[in-house]
Order: structure tokens, then C-alpha cells, then sequence
């Protein structure tokens, strides 16, 4: 008989008892759902993830940063070493052909004043390119220019938190904040930054609507008085994301150089760095897929029991079935096709129920789950599965049916 | 010529908890191709096994059974489905249709475990259903007939791959006297066109209209001999 035959067999046995055949679904219903849930969420999580990152220079970025050394005894070499500076960053832009940007950040402590306001705050040094890579862009007035740069203007650019920290409702632009003893000139007030991983949660990029931007040459030069121009951190943008781990060697080996071998910076892969947050978010998934698992065992021993009360309703018809000349395996696989069409049954409702689940779940975080292909392939391979491995007990248990006795059975 | 079952001293013995059945005790027959004959006996007396080891559901426990000069024996559990596929067609006292297939199904039924395509297997269905006389409710399901349709559906599932030897268990044993008439006219017919009958009855008067009758009694055959009513 062939498996075409088999599967409309198959298909009358369920469509005779639908009643019995939902029952035998549900576990396999909701072990395909919770499955599919887990699917759906920690993709939800990554597009969040990736979505996160990207308001801040995105996977292809490599950030250096100083590390201050944690040797109690410290050698010569260690001593002399003093981080990051101008000398660095030269050197990465000379050195790592991948890097399409290499952007210095300074900061700097300093009192922030104006006719209403008074306090020691973070003022940030940059370049122009730094609104490239954190796509932050002036809702007023402009950002930083090259000028400004090679000018050290006293111009500054503030974050919206920031404007309204320093100057109430008054228009900032073009009024005068000083730093220290200088005066500098409010040339732009940037747009808003807001991202909100969970509905009601603080704004995680609250920090960047609060920084205070000069051009980084006048920091050095009115502040630091540092001939070496240290840096806080470098945002290297890399030319494609493959290229990140090459990228990251390659930074290592020029300040390795540089610093003697003295290991006073970090250099962190963005997309490193998504992979261990994704993996904190795991264990969720786990729980999930644990569940999911049950379910589906559970789904399967009841199919099994079921499938067993079936064949013994059936015992004679599979006794005549065998006089008329059906072989063992033909009617193994009538009882196989019939529960793995009952589990595929199950898989396709369980589909839909499960990307349910997800959207329930991840409408907290405001991003709602799809149906992906992963998760069809999920469903599609679990329930299929399930039929096989719990069918297979009564399918062969009906195959070695003797026929006369299977004739005889009331 | 070489008969189309020969069956020489064949022995049955069912293990039943403690203690042995003998079904058979030494059965040794010869029937000819084309033969019309009838096994009857008591119940309990090893008829209903007699036919199940002719019919290759059951293996002897001893003595020797060729079926077309073939020895049984040495067939394995594939070969003989195919015996039973090709060249032997069943009838039962409770017709045994699947329930849940409409009568085309039923019929289809050995063609699909005999690998025929489906449209020479629809075709050759409607046909036997046809020479029955229920081709016009071949979408029906076995509920929905009196038992005498239901038996002739049953021998039309039997000769639908033209077995040459047609074996029937009490085929009228659920049927009132003239429905049984009707339907034991139909095996008449088969007789005719030249397939090798055999019936197991314990109704005399079924029996006679054979032309051989086999008398089993426990497990022996006592008598084997020409019908009273010739033919």
C-alpha cells in the first residue's frame, strides 16, 4: 500500500473521531506552542537587541576604552604607561585598514556655569564624527563642524536634558555657558534620544540626552594642559560586521606597541557583547523550552495510550487487513501514518497558539514576534517527531498481530 | 495434474495455558483446481483451522501443505501476504468490511496491498461491484446495507484480483434462508467460471450443493466423498 493510501486511511480514522483526536492534539499543542514561544521571544529579544545597539553606532563597532591596572606592584613600564591618548588613535588610523572611523572621546570634569546654574558635570570632548556614529542629530542649530575642530572653537553642543537642565524654557542657542573660567557659545540642541526595553521603564539612553559637547581640541587646550591630549575612549566604526574580531587583532597588536605590552585599555567587540547580554536572557528560554519538551512527552504518551485503545477496537480489521493480504509493514505504517498525522494535527495549531504566546510576552517589550521560518521548522519537526517515536509502539505491536487470532478477536 | 492444494498428514496444536489443543490430527486431502467442495463438521471439530492453514493465515505444526505445488512452509511472512493477495479471496460469516470505508473502498482494498494504479483499481472495483449488483452505491458505507448486500460486497472484495481458489466461512450463517440462497448462487456462479471453491458450513443443507464434501471430526477427516445432489 502505498503512503498515499495510507495517509487517506489516516484521515478517515481522525475525521471519524475528531472528539479522540483533539483530545490526543492538546499535548502536542501546547509542547509545539511553548516551543514556538521560545523561538518567537529570543528573536523579539535580538531585534530588540539589535535595535538598542544601532542607536549608538550599531554591531560594527569596536570600542577601546582605558582599564586602569589592577597590579599592586607596578614595573617601570607599567608606571609610565598612561592610557589612551592622541597618539593612539593616529596610530589605529594609520594602522587598521578596516576601520572606516576612528573617533576619540575625551572627558572631563568640570564647573558648568550660567546666570541661573552652578555644578560640577561631565563635559565631553568630540569630533564632528561623532554624530555619525551615534546618529545623533541636532534638532536645533548644528552639531560640530571640522572649524570648530581645527579653530578649538569655544562652542558647545548640548543634549535636550541637558539644555533644559542649564537654561529652564529660555532658548539655549546662541547664549553662553561657561566652563570653567571660558565662555562657550551654544551652537545646537540635539534631538531627543529615547529607547525603552520594557513599557515603563526609564529611558536607557537618558545619558546621552544629558552630555555636554565642546570640540576636543578645545578641551585639550583650555583644560587638560596635557601635551600626550589623553583620551577617554575610541569608537573604531568597522567597514562590515565579519570584519569585527579581524578588526579587534588588529587594534590589540598596534596599542600592544604602543603601550609597551602593557595591557591599560580594553577593546570590546559590540557583537561580543550582544551574544553574552542575549545569554543572560537565556535562561527564560530554557524554562520555555523545558516546558515545551514535557508537553510534548506528556502529548506523546497519551497519543501512545489512545493509539494503543484504538488498535485493540481495531484488532479484527487488522486481521482482515493481513487475510486479504496486507503485510506487516503495511500495517505499521497505516498505525504510524495515523499519529504522526495526529501530532502534525497538533503542530499546526500549535503553531499560531505559540506565536500567540510570544506576542503576549513580547508586547512588553513593544516588539511584536512573527512567524519565522525557524519556528514553522520548530513546530514542523517536534510534532512529526513525537508521531513517529509514540507511534511506533502500537504501529509494530499491530504489525505482529497473528491474523487468525486477530480474526477471532471479539 | 497436480492438484492446487495438497495437504498430507497435517497437524495443529494450539498451546491453551496448561494443556494442548489438538485442532488437527493428521489431515491429509487433495483438491483439484476448479473443485467445488465443503468442509463440514461440529463446531469445535478443526474445520474453521482447516480453512485458516489453507488460506496460508496459519502454519501447520507438523506434516507437509503445497499450495500449486508450492510447499507453504518455506514461505516467508511477505510471501505469503502475496499468496493471500493474488490467489486467495475470503469470505466471512460476519463479512468483516472496514466500517469506516465506503464499499469502493473495501473493494479497492486488496488491489492497494497488490500495488495496482488507482485507475485501473476504481475501475476494476466499480466492475466487481457492478457483477454484484451494488455498483450504484459504491459511496455508501457497509452500515448502510441489509447483510446480504454486505456479503456480496464482501465476495466482490474477495474476487477482485481473480484468486484461483475462493474460500468462505459459513458465508450464509448471518443470512435469512432465501438471502442465503441468493448468495450461495453467486458461489455457483464462481464454480462455473472455473475458480476452486471451498466452504466450511456445518448446514447440511448448504453443503450439498457442492460437489465434494469433507466431514471433519475432531480433528480427523471422516468422511470425504460426492455431494448427494449431482451437478
Amino acid at each position: 500500500m502505498t503512503l498515499r493510501e495510507s495517509v487517506f486511511d489516516a484521515l478517515v480514522e481522525v475525521r471519524v473521531n475528531r472528539a479522540r483526536t483533539l483530545l490526543q492534539t492538546l499535548g502536542v499543542i501546547l509542547g509545539v506552542a511553548s516551543l514556538v514561544a521560545v523561538q518567537g521571544m529570543s528573536d523579539a529579544g535580538r531585534r530588540q537587541g539589535v535595535k538598542f545597539f544601532s542607536e549608538f553606532g550599531g554591531l560594527k563597532k569596536v570600542l577601546v576604552l582605558n582599564k586602569p591596572l589592577k597590579e599592586r606592584v607596578q614595573t617601570a613600564t607599567m608606571l609610565a604607561s598612561h592610557g589612551l591618548d592622541w597618539g593612539d588613535v593616529e596610530a589605529l588610523r594609520r594602522e587598521v585598514p578596516m576601520a572606516t572611523q576612528v573617533d576619540p572621546i575625551a572627558e572631563e570634569m568640570l564647573n558648568i556655569r550660567t546666570p541661573t546654574y552652578q555644578k560640577l558635570r561631565e563635559v565631553t570632548g568630540a569630533t564632528p564624527d561623532y554624530q555619525a556614529v551615534y546618529k545623533f542629530f541636532p534638532a536645533r542649530g548644528r552639531f560640530l563642524i571640522d572649524d570648530d575642530l581645527a579653530s578649538m572653537s569655544r562652542v558647545v553642543v548640548l543634549g535636550d536634558s541637558a539644555a533644559r537642565l542649564y537654561f529652564g524654557n529660555e532658548d539655549p542657542l546662541g547664549k553662553t555657558l561657561y566652563l570653567g573660567d571660558a565662555g562657550f557659545r551654544v551652537v545646537g540642541v540635539l534631538r531627543r534620544k529615547e529607547f525603552y526595553f520594557n513599557e515603563g521603564d526609564r529611558n536607557a539612553l537618558e545619558w546621552m540626552n544629558r552630555l555636554t559637547i565642546i570640540p576636543i581640541t578645545a578641551l585639550y587646550s583650555r583644560f587638560t594642559g596635557d601635551p600626550d591630549k589623553k583620551v577617554s575612549y575610541i569608537n573604531v566604526v568597522v567597514d562590515k560586521v565579519e570584519n569585527n574580531k579581524k578588526a579587534v587583532d588588529a587594534i590589540r597588536k598596534v596599542l600592544d606597541r604602543r603601550h609597551k605590552g602593557v595591557r591599560d585599555f580594553e577593546v570590546i567587540d559590540r557583537k561580543e557583547r550582544m551574544k553574552q547580554q542575549q545569554q543572560q536572557g537565556q535562561i527564560f528560554d530554557i524554562i520555555f523550552m523545558a516546558t515545551g519538551i514535557v508537553s510534548l512527552l506528556v502529548g506523546g504518551i497519551v497519543i501512545m495510550n489512545i493509539m494503543m485503545a484504538s488498535l485493540r477496537e481495531r484488532i479484527r480489521e487488522v486481521g482482515v487487513r493481513k487475510a486479504i493480504g496486507a503485510r506487516g509493514l503495511d500495517v505499521a505504517l497505516q498505525f504510524l501514518v495515523e499519529s504522526v498525522l495526529v501530532t502534525s494535527i497538533g503542530g499546526l495549531i500549535g503553531l499560531p497558539i505559540g506565536v500567540l504566546f510570544a506576542n503576549g510576552i513580547t508586547a512588553l517589550i513593544g516588539q511584536p514576534a512573527v512567524i519565522t521560518p525557524q519556528m514553522a521548522l520548530v513546530s514542523v519537526i517536534a510534532s512529526v517527531a513525537v508521531g513517529l517515536v509514540f507511534g511506533l509502539y502500537p504501529a509494530v505491536k499491530a504489525a505482529r498481530l497473528s491474523p487468525v487470532e486477530a480474526l477471532r478477536y471479539e | 495434474m497436480e492438484p492446487v492444494i495438497r495437504l498430507n498428514d497435517v497437524h495443529k496444536t494450539y498451546d491453551a495455558g496448561d494443556s494442548a489443543v489438538h485442532a488437527l490430527r493428521g489431515v491429509s486431502l487433495e483438491i483439484a483446481a476448479g473443485e467445488s467442495l465443503a468442509i463440514i463438521g461440529p463446531s469445535g471439530s478443526g474445520k474453521s483451522t482447516l480453512m485458516h492453514i489453507i488460506g496460508c493465515l496459519d502454519v501447520p505444526s507438523s506434516g507437509d501443505y503445497h499450495l500449486a505445488g508450492t510447499p507453504v512452509a518455506t514461505l516467508g511472512s511477505r510471501a505469503l501476504a502475496k499468496v493471500r493477495n493474488q490467489r486467495i479471496g475470503f469470505v466471512f460469516q460476519s463479512y468483516n468490511l472496514l466500517p469506516k470505508a465506503s464499499l469502493l473502498r473495501n473493494v479497492e482494498l486488496p488491489m492497494l496491498y497488490g500495488g495496482v494504479g488507482r485507475l485501473e483499481r476504481r475501475e476494476r472495483a466499480r466492475e466487481a461491484l457492478r457483477k454484484v449488483g451494488l455498483l450504484e452505491r459504491a459511496a455508501h458505507l457497509p452500515s448502510q446495507l441489509s447483510g446480504g448486500q454486505r456479503q456480496r460486497v464482501a465476495i466482490a472484495r474477495a474476487l477482485v484480483n481473480n484468486p484461483s481458489i475462493v474460500l468462505a466461512d459459513e458465508p450464509t450463517g448471518n443470512l435469512d434462508t432465501q438471502t442465503g440462497k441468493d448468495i450461495l448462487a453467486l458461489f455457483d456462479e464462481l464454480g462455473r467460471q472455473g475458480h476452486t471453491i471451498i466452504l466450511v458450513t456445518h448446514d447440511p443443507v448448504v453443503a450439498e450443493r457442492a460437489s465434494r464434501i469433507v466431514r471433519i471430526v475432531d480433528g480427523q477427516i471422516a468422511a470425504d466423498g460426492a455431494s448427494a445432489v449431482a451437478h
